[in-house]
């Protein structure tokens, strides 16, 4: 493991056992180490599952299920485009395809100089603003495909 | 001169459509007071601006910066009651929506908050869950199983530890009620947790939030800490932890057992049942999980009794539902109305018709596992019993109109894609049987369809319905099916010959 990865891991696993008598999961610590480090690097699994007591596999396929646990570095921006229902009533789509065609990504990708993340997603509960962007934290309603690339412009 | 004291939503959605840069833009000058509420759920009006006047709120909608000068002279305002979208509901569990300030703990029990659990602190476990059994009130995640059953089991249940948990997993495209009752108004849900937690003798609490509700977790984490502050989460002098845990994107986790498994750090995968989570459920302790808006809506039936609550709605659909109507409507927002009028007369009275340029195709209740309905079907009333008759489900209330644009069989596909990425993988006829269907559809897609293609799908939606283990894979076939019940053009148009 990078040195540099590794320190960070272990500084997460150092938080965690401080907090000591509180039940850690391995959803708990997965996520405590994608928060950190901003995504669960596969080689910290056996050092993650050892601190829990259980096997790499069991890690694994935690890390493997959850959708918003990454195995790979995302870009410094994650570009969120909703297809939920009414977001697709609303043309989501579009906006999707407008997101991709600016950044040159495409969904679930990251663009060459690491900048933004495409990720579709399923509902982010906005839909009385819809059709939703989610850039980061950063929620948008009633986007309209015209609007996209000003809206990425704010995001470097 | 005294400032001018404004209302703006904090709401994620009101902030999403601009309320958040109006909020920004005038925090700097003196001559305003900025009091950031939660949201009316008239979404369609936001950003919206309200001031003070002698007989209530007066409201400016779809406000931009340059309309301040006017609002400040107090120029052009509407009287909130005045405003159709809202005179035409009947606000329970959202009466405090776009009134207080979601953590002015005294201002929620200034308008009749906490009195549900001062009302349960002086009653026996018995009497709370008995007063549930006289309301009738329905879980209102979708399964709408009666909430005093489940209480009871659970306080029968003998164990050293029992666990409630509200399932904030609020995945179903379209809504968002408990989103908006995380963030305006966190107390009511803490409050409905502790009247159940002191009727079945729980000894923790959870709530279980999706990951893509940043706003709603970090309300909650600073209400859990002020009703601790105010010795509110305590049960006889013991104090009762309430913990928020973060979902990770996955869909299913929604489903109560597989949310089980995910707080205990899991893949969220189903578990059998039986057994229930009400004997066998967190760390195989007895569970009560219900949806945020289930909890939200128990204070008022403690406080008002469950005679009130059985006073409104239909013969098996008691009090008020919350529908999130959405898609190509003229005014998308949250409706809280008795259970009982017409999909055409919500749709009518709160969508208000159709947004510019769209035309009425097909209406989708209760999220991406909802039957579609067409024009002709939309008499329907809006209560359990008409939905599970038609082989529909309210679910959550979400309800999304899509218009002449929407192609059907590119519908059909989305709906079977989505089962297929999001399935837990425990039972083979939701795992293998929703990417066989997406790939069905992909073949009409492709101009590769037939009606031998169609019955193959049919056939295929039926096995799903009857042998999944979950609503996952037994509800994902509903908006397929009746996509090619009621437009068999659109899947016959695709066909080779």
């Amino acid at each position: 493991m990078e040195p540099s990865i590794a320190y960070r891991v272990e500084q997460v696993l150092e938080r965690v056992s401080a907090h000591a008598g509180t039940r850690v999961s391995i959803l708990d610590l997965l996520q405590k180490v994608e928060t950190a480090i901003g995504y669960v690097p596969l080689e910290s699994l056996p050092r993650l599952a050892q601190s829990l007591g259980v096997s790499d596999a069991q890690v694994a396929g935690v890390l493997s299920y959850y959708p918003d646990l990454h195995m790979r570095p995302p870009g410094r921006h994650v570009v969120r485009v909703c297809l939920g229902e009414a977001c697709l009533a609303n043309h989501g789509n579009r906006v999707l395809r407008a997101v991709c065609k600016r950044l040159q990504a495409a969904a679930g990708e990251t663009t060459n100089d690491e900048r933004c993340t495409v990720e579709p997603v399923y509902c982010v509960g906005n839909c009385g603003v819809s059709p939703s962007v989610v850039i980061d934290e950063d929620f948008y309603g009633r986007v309209t495909p015209e609007q996209v690339p000003a809206l990425l412009e704010r995001y470097r | 001169m005294t400032a001018v004291r404004l209302y703006l939503s904090n709401d994620t959605s009101s902030r999403a459509a601009g309320a958040h840069q109006l909020a920004e833009a005038w925090s700097v000058r003196s001559d305003l007071q900025l009091v950031r509420t939660s949201a009316r759920g008239a979404f369609f009006l936001e950003p919206i601006v309200e001031r003070d006047a002698p007989e209530g709120r007066v409201v400016w909608f779809n406000v931009t910066p340059e309309a301040l000068p006017a609002i400040i002279e107090g120029q052009g305002g509407t009287p909130v009651q005045d405003i159709p979208f809202l005179a035409r509901q009947t606000r329970q569990t959202f009466s405090n929506f776009g009134v207080t300030e979601p953590l002015a703990l005294d201002e929620y029990q200034s308008r009749g908050g906490m009195k549900g659990l001062e009302a349960a602190v002086g009653m026996t476990p018995e009497a709370i869950i008995q007063e549930l059994k006289v309301s009738q009130l329905r879980g209102r995640g979708g399964a709408a199983f009666p909430v005093w059953n489940k209480w009871e089991v659970a306080r029968q249940t003998a164990s050293a530890e029992k666990f409630v948990v509200a399932n904030a997993d609020e995945g179903d495209a379209g809504t968002y009620c408990d989103r908006m009752l995380m963030e305006g108004d966190p107390f009511r849900l803490i409050e409905g947790m502790m009247i159940c937690a002191r009727a079945i003798g729980a000894t923790g609490g959870y709530i279980y939030c999706r990951q893509e509700y940043p706003a709603a977790a970090r309300t909650l984490a600073h209400a859990i800490q002020k009703a601790k502050e105010a010795e509110l989460l305590e049960i006889d002098g013991e104090d009762f932890e309430l913990t928020i845990v973060r979902g990770a994107g996955s869909y299913v986790c929604g489903e109560e057992t597989a949310l089980l498994e995910s707080i205990e750090g899991r893949r969220g995968v189903v578990r059998a049942k039986p057994p229930y989570p009400a004997i066998t459920g967190l760390y195989g302790r007895p569970t009560i999980v219900s949806n945020v808006l289930t909890f939200a809506t128990i204070p008022q039936i403690l406080a008002r009794g469950g005679a009130w609550h059985a006073s409104m709605g239909t013969e098996r659909s008691r009090g008020t539902i919350v529908l999130q109507i959405g898609g190509r409507v003229k005014q998308p927002g949250l409706a809280e109305v008795p259970f009982g009028l017409t999909l055409r007369e919500a749709l009518d009275r709160f969508g208000g018709g159709m947004a510019l340029g769209a035309h009425f195709k097909a209406v989708q209740v209760g999220g991406p596992l909802g039957s579609l309905f067409p024009e002709s079907k939309l008499d329907i009333p809006i209560c359990y019993d008409a939905f599970a008759e038609a082989g529909a489900i309210l679910g959550h209330g979400g309800i999304v109109v899509y218009d002449q644009e929407t192609d059907m069989v590119d519908l059909a596909r989305h709906f079977m894609a989505f089962t297929a990425d999001e399935s837990c993988g425990k039972c083979t006829p939701c795992r293998i049987g929703s990417v066989r269907g997406r790939e069905i559809l992909e073949r009409i897609q492709a101009g590769e369809g037939s009606a031998e293609v169609v019955d193959l799908l049919k056939d295929l939606g039926e096995t799903m319905k009857a042998t999944s283990l979950c609503a996952l894979g037994g509800r994902a076939p509903y908006p397929v099916l009746t996509a090619i019940e009621h437009f068999p053009g659109e899947f016959e148009r695709r066909f080779t010959h």
